[in-house]
């Protein structure tokens, strides 16, 4: 079916949201890329998130994993100026420099489905663009849900 | 070939003055302890301060001749950080406990901090990682911990209930016992009686079933669940509709700590509202146990009575709120003052209704008389048809709580006076989708606040007018004091006998928290978690731009 409405991301672009000093001062938050974190034949998961130069984002910005559990994360700056990563785990956010070409492994624990913020948080990284989103996919444990038939969702 | 450096993840709470350890006090809490806890008032070992809910304290140090000396001995602030659920509602609201010189609070977003009671020092902080998608009716909120043998126990946003080493903070177990999902979270500060730590879940406002659980304390290990709605052909089934899953959506949340009676083996906790919270025709009936007092013996999670204060509810009162449990003339007697402006005094050993007194102020939406029954006036019951009643939906007092003092022999309690118009608005059932079948405006100009005194009998011995409505726990001590802050900010301190304001301090953000008192090494303190937040379109609407905070202040009498 024909529409005037032209796709979301050409009209991001035509706009100038999806870049940086274009149409805002930044790119538009939580508007990056999206990948799957990979499920080894062990049942651990791990994923590579970059910092592309100039950009101020992350790449992926929005990383799905599929199940809640442990996330072997390895993030890599590519980037001509210094950041961070201060990223949510249990217990404790995991937190490390990225300074120029400069690259961490750090291992999260997520345990439920939902979505869980993470950022540069230093200057106004987080105002530019880099913020992201850890998607954790699946239900709670049989055990944590209700005794009720199956109910409607949006 | 780019040369990449090597960089190496810290825990975030590294880069802080934090300690990582707190001394190894809270080991030595049984249940024999929390059993007997007003009787070392220096501490606070349980959400209430001892199990029958008196929020009282044998401490009197500070006192009515020397309250206008009180000053604060240290502030703790947090503060809210990058993004999180609830970022424009969040509150602090929890009551600090207190075992030998150690504080141990929680916040917003699943923080929970051990301090340093004497000198204010961050000793150990845990944050469990919240979704910020988490369903949350009324803001990003938790109302405290519980501490026994070694461990300190707290419910996360995401509804589960982990146990903590008291001394460094690190989990020792962690149980999930709600579904985020269906729209379930968990807020409620934690009980523990005997072996069994008890909870309850938030969510009634996305029509999900309440229910109350117990897990092992050592171990994490579920023992029990009561659901607050019954099944179809369980006890009370025959008062949701036959036909249909009304019930299976039908609320009853217990998302306020409970109270517990060692000689009845009884637990007493109050019930939230039905589901959905004002179009009752697709729910016919009474719809137990919503609204209700209900007893549960605390070792199998059987329900042995309840009392429902709004049958059918059409107003969103729910009944979550503090049972205190007291003596009057050889009686065993609890007192719940309730979201629906009235003060049910009941039986505890049984249930029977003893007395119901109105305690709120502007009451339309119906009538109790002496002797329980209910009549409903004002409600909304025509599709499109907006109906004004009071008190509006957070009720003439919230979950915030009153207090008793034996010396005094009055209850201490917390109003609101703030009206609502609420037009009904018939939405389907879908699952983690608010579930309210109405419009909700409530008022935001026409309200006003008390803190109003009453004895046993119902008779109001005192009262303060207030120029909003007072949204905060009370705390009463044999200083002959009663404490309780206000949405403006202030920390007040009122002559338990007469209601005179005897000393006030501006804390910088409104209260919506219970405050508790301890002390170390013979120095008394107050302390009170601020932050102003949480459901205030509700409660406080005219205070919605309030100012936000998040810190605890400790007050005590100059060294």
């Amino acid at each position: 079916m024909a529409t005037l409405v032209p796709d979301r991301a050409s009209m991001f672009s035509e706009i100038g949201l999806d870049t940086q000093n274009k149409a805002g001062l930044g790119r538009i938050i939580a508007n990056g890329p999206i990948a799957r974190a990979e499920e080894g034949a062990d049942g651990r998961l791990s994923a590579q998130i970059r910092i592309p130069p100039d950009e101020l984002i992350f790449d992926p910005s929005i990383l799905v994993m599929p199940h809640g559990g442990d996330l072997e994360l390895e993030i890599v700056n590519d980037d001509t100026n210094t950041h961070c990563a201060n990223l949510p785990s249990n217990g404790d956010n995991k937190w490390m420099w990225l300074p120029v070409y400069s690259r961490g492994r750090v291992t999260l624990n997520l345990d439920g489905p939902g979505q869980y913020w993470f950022s540069s948080n230093i200057g106004n990284d987080e105002g530019r663009g880099l913020i992201g989103a850890i998607v954790v996919l699946g239900d709670v444990p049989p055990e944590a849900r209700l005794d009720r038939p199956p109910q409607p969702r949006p | 070939m780019t040369e990449y450096v090597e960089t190496r993840p810290v825990d975030f709470s590294e880069l802080s003055a934090v300690v990582g350890s707190a001394p190894p006090v809270a080991q030595n809490v049984t249940y024999e302890r929390i059993r007997e806890a007003r009787s070392e008032s220096h501490n606070w070992l349980t959400y209430y301060g001892a199990y029958d809910g008196q929020r009282y304290s044998l401490l009197d140090q500070i006192n009515t001749e020397n309250i206008k000396q009180l000053v604060p001995a240290w502030v703790f602030q947090w503060g809210a950080a990058g993004m999180h659920a609830g970022p424009s509602t969040y509150a602090f609201e929890a009551a600090p406990i207190v075992v030998d010189g150690v504080m141990y609070v929680s916040g917003w977003d699943s923080w929970v901090w051990a301090i340093d009671a004497r000198t204010g020092q961050n000793l150990w902080v845990y944050k469990h990682a919240v979704p910020f998608d988490t369903s949350l009716c009324c803001g990003n909120v938790n109302r405290g911990v519980a501490v026994a043998k070694g461990k300190v126990f707290v419910v996360t946003l995401n509804a589960h209930v982990i146990a903590l080493d008291a001394a460094t903070g690190k989990a020792v177990w962690d149980s999930p016992y709600g579904d985020v999902r269906a729209g379930e979270s968990a807020t409620i500060a934690p009980l523990v009686v005997k072996n069994l730590v008890i909870v309850g879940s938030s969510g009634g406002e996305f029509g999900v079933r309440g229910h109350l659980d117990a897990f092992d304390l050592d171990s994490g290990e579920h023992v029990w669940r009561c659901y607050m709605i019954p099944k179809p052909g369980e006890p009370g089934s025959d008062t949701w509709p036959a036909d249909g899953e009304a019930w299976a959506r039908g609320g009853g949340n217990c998302w306020v700590t409970g109270t517990y009676d060692p000689e009845t083996n009884l637990l007493y906790w109050g019930t939230g509202n039905p589901g959905p919270d004002f179009d009752g025709e697709v729910r016919p009936g009474d719809n137990l146990y919503t609204d209700c007092v209900v007893a549960v013996d605390v070792d199998s999670g059987q329900l042995r009575w309840h009392y429902q204060c709004t049958p059918h509810d059409l107003w969103d009162y729910d009944s979550t709120m503090e049972c205190i449990l007291f003596e009057q003339e050889g009686r065993k007697l609890l007192a719940h003052f309730d979201k629906n402006g009235y003060c049910f005094i009941l039986d505890r050993t049984n249930g029977q209704l003893v007395r119901v007194f109105p305690f709120g102020e502007r009451i339309d939406w119906g009538e109790i008389t002496p002797d329980g029954k209910v009549t409903p006036k004002k409600y909304p019951e025509k599709e499109g048809e907006p109906v004004h009643f009071w008190p509006g939906p957070a009720g003439a007092k919230e979950w915030t709580h009153a207090a008793y003092n034996p010396r005094t022999e009055l209850f201490y309690v917390p109003v609101q006076d703030v009206g609502a118009e609420i037009t009904r608005r018939r939405r389907e059932f879908k699952e983690s989708i608010p579930y309210w079948g109405a419009s909700v405006i409530v008022d935001a100009k026409d309200m006003r606040g008390f803190v109003k005194a009453f004895d046993a009998s119902g008779n109001e011995r005192w009262r303060w007018d207030a120029k909003w409505p007072i949204s905060a726990s009370v705390l009463t001590t044999a200083g002959d004091l009663a404490f309780v802050g206000e949405p403006t900010g202030e920390f007040n301190a009122f002559h338990a006998r007469t209601g005179e304001l005897l000393w006030q301090f501006q804390t910088g953000s409104g209260h919506h928290s219970s405050p508790s008192t301890y002390s170390v090494d013979g120095r008394q303190y107050v302390a009170v978690p601020t932050g102003w937040g949480s459901w205030v379109e509700g409660f406080a609407p005219g205070m919605l731009a309030g100012q936000h905070g998040d810190a605890v202040f400790a007050f005590a009498l100059p060294e």
